[in-house]
């Protein structure tokens, strides 16, 4: 053992916490080294100078505040145990929940009822656009079908489709005046007569008009082209009347009603 | 009978039995005192700083984990005086620093102070730390590593060799 595990080991020595194969060696170590006597005997004072060192005492004042501050603490511990429980916990939590859980119920219910409605909606909306277009489809294939009664039962279908699109309108315009059958065209007639807004339809009845021979679909045309007052039918009308075919009953029917298009 | 320890007690105030704390606080309000006395010179400010230990002890007892009193309310002592310096000085310095200085006002206001707590004084503050723990506090090395975060073998080379510093310090100004 070198020096300095010596005097490493001399507060230990004094403390009295070695064993005794250590106490032994730093003895033996001691007797034969001068320097380390020396410090042995200067640590010995030192440590006699940590005892005789003066014990300071704190003023009252120490003690009556931190009394003070304990009485304060104890107060206030007392009254967290009696009040917590009885007062808050037992109604407060327990309303909390049941609050808590009636709003969670009514606001799922509300959001499921959104959802729903939603949902639904958008259900339906595809039903009825998905009906239109199969009606469409029917109507179609149907004014295309031999019998005539099945073409005029497809010129009906237009009343089940209120916004109809082009092809539709074309198509009864093409039965109108083209079709060999009086009855499906005079249907057509009529059917086309919902929709005279269209630049399509007035165009169509202005066409009907100068080539239709039947009477009675003829007539059909000029009250509708007056009832719309359609200016642009105003000449083909005036070349009816001048025509040898055109029967004397559809002429005076012109001339009536030829003057109410202003 | 045997007097119930601190731990004993310190478990009691825990659970509530406030009133025991008035024991703990006779047997250790002086030796937590003369600590800081020793460790930063102002008997004002170590008053102020006892009382804030045992505020504390109050406060936190609950957060008490059975282990060793002593060492557990130097550790609040340690770091209350720490909170303290860290508080003071603007720019956070350094405990070490702080001692330095702390030692040099003294030393040019009071000469009453003995030649001990002079060398003392010159030593870095966590040696002083140590020797002024173990030797006047009589703490042992197990509790003296609980409290400055350590272990027993390096705290016992720690203060032999602030030892040897404060011997050769101590008897070079003799």
């Amino acid at each position: 053992m070198n020096k300095d595990d010596i005097i490493a080991l001399l507060p230990e020595y004094l403390d009295n916490a070695l064993d005794d194969v250590m106490r032994k060696k730093v003895e033996r170590h001691l007797k034969e080294c001068a320097s380390c006597s020396k410090a042995l005997e200067e640590l010995k004072t030192l440590f006699k100078a940590f005892e005789q060192e003066e014990r300071c005492i704190p003023s009252d004042r120490v003690r009556t505040n931190f009394y003070e501050v304990l009485e304060r603490e104890k107060h206030l511990a007392s009254k967290v145990i009696n009040f917590t429980p009885s007062v808050r916990k037992k109604w407060r939590g327990p309303l909390l929940k049941v609050a808590a859980s009636i709003a969670l119920l009514i606001g799922s219910f509300l959001a499921g009822k959104q959802f729903q409605k939603q949902k639904s909606g958008k259900e339906i909306a595809q039903l009825t656009d998905e009906s239109i277009k199969i009606t469409q489809t029917a109507m179609l294939s149907l004014m295309e079908n031999q019998s005539a009664s099945r073409r005029i039962q497809g010129v009906h279908f237009i009343d089940e489709i209120t916004d109809p699109d082009e092809a539709i309108v074309r198509a009864l315009a093409n039965r109108m005046l083209h079709d060999d059958n009086t009855n499906v065209r005079l249907t057509a007639v009529e059917a086309l007569g919902k929709f005279t807004t269209s630049e399509i339809v007035k165009n169509a009845f202005i066409t009907a008009l100068q080539t239709e021979k039947d009477p009675s679909i003829q007539i059909s045309l000029i009250h509708t082209l007056v009832k719309i007052q359609e200016k642009k039918a105003i000449k083909p009308l005036q070349r009816l009347l001048q025509q040898e075919e055109t029967q004397p009953f559809v002429k005076q029917q012109i001339e009536s009603l030829l003057p109410h298009i202003i | 009978m045997k007097e119930p320890t601190d731990e004993n007690l310190m478990l009691k105030v825990a659970n509530g039995d406030l009133d025991l704390l008035k024991i703990l606080f006779e047997r250790h309000h002086i030796h937590v005192y003369n600590f800081l006395y020793k460790m930063c010179g102002d008997k004002m400010l170590s008053e102020d700083l006892t009382q804030d230990v045992f505020y504390k002890v109050m406060k936190y007892r609950t957060s008490y984990n059975s282990g060793r009193f002593v060492a557990w309310l130097f550790t609040i002592a340690r770091n209350s005086l720490n909170t303290h310096f860290s508080r003071v000085k603007e720019h956070h310095e350094n405990i070490d620093v702080v001692g330095y200085k702390l030692m040099e006002e003294r030393e040019e206001k009071n000469e009453d102070y003995s030649h001990l707590q002079k060398a003392l004084d010159q030593l870095g503050a966590s040696d002083k730390e140590l020797l002024v723990l173990n030797r006047f506090q009589e703490i042992k090395y197990q509790e003296l590593a609980e409290i400055v975060g350590s272990t027993p073998g390096a705290v016992k080379t720690k203060v032999s060799r602030a030892l040897k510093k404060l011997r050769l310090i101590y008897f070079e100004n003799i």
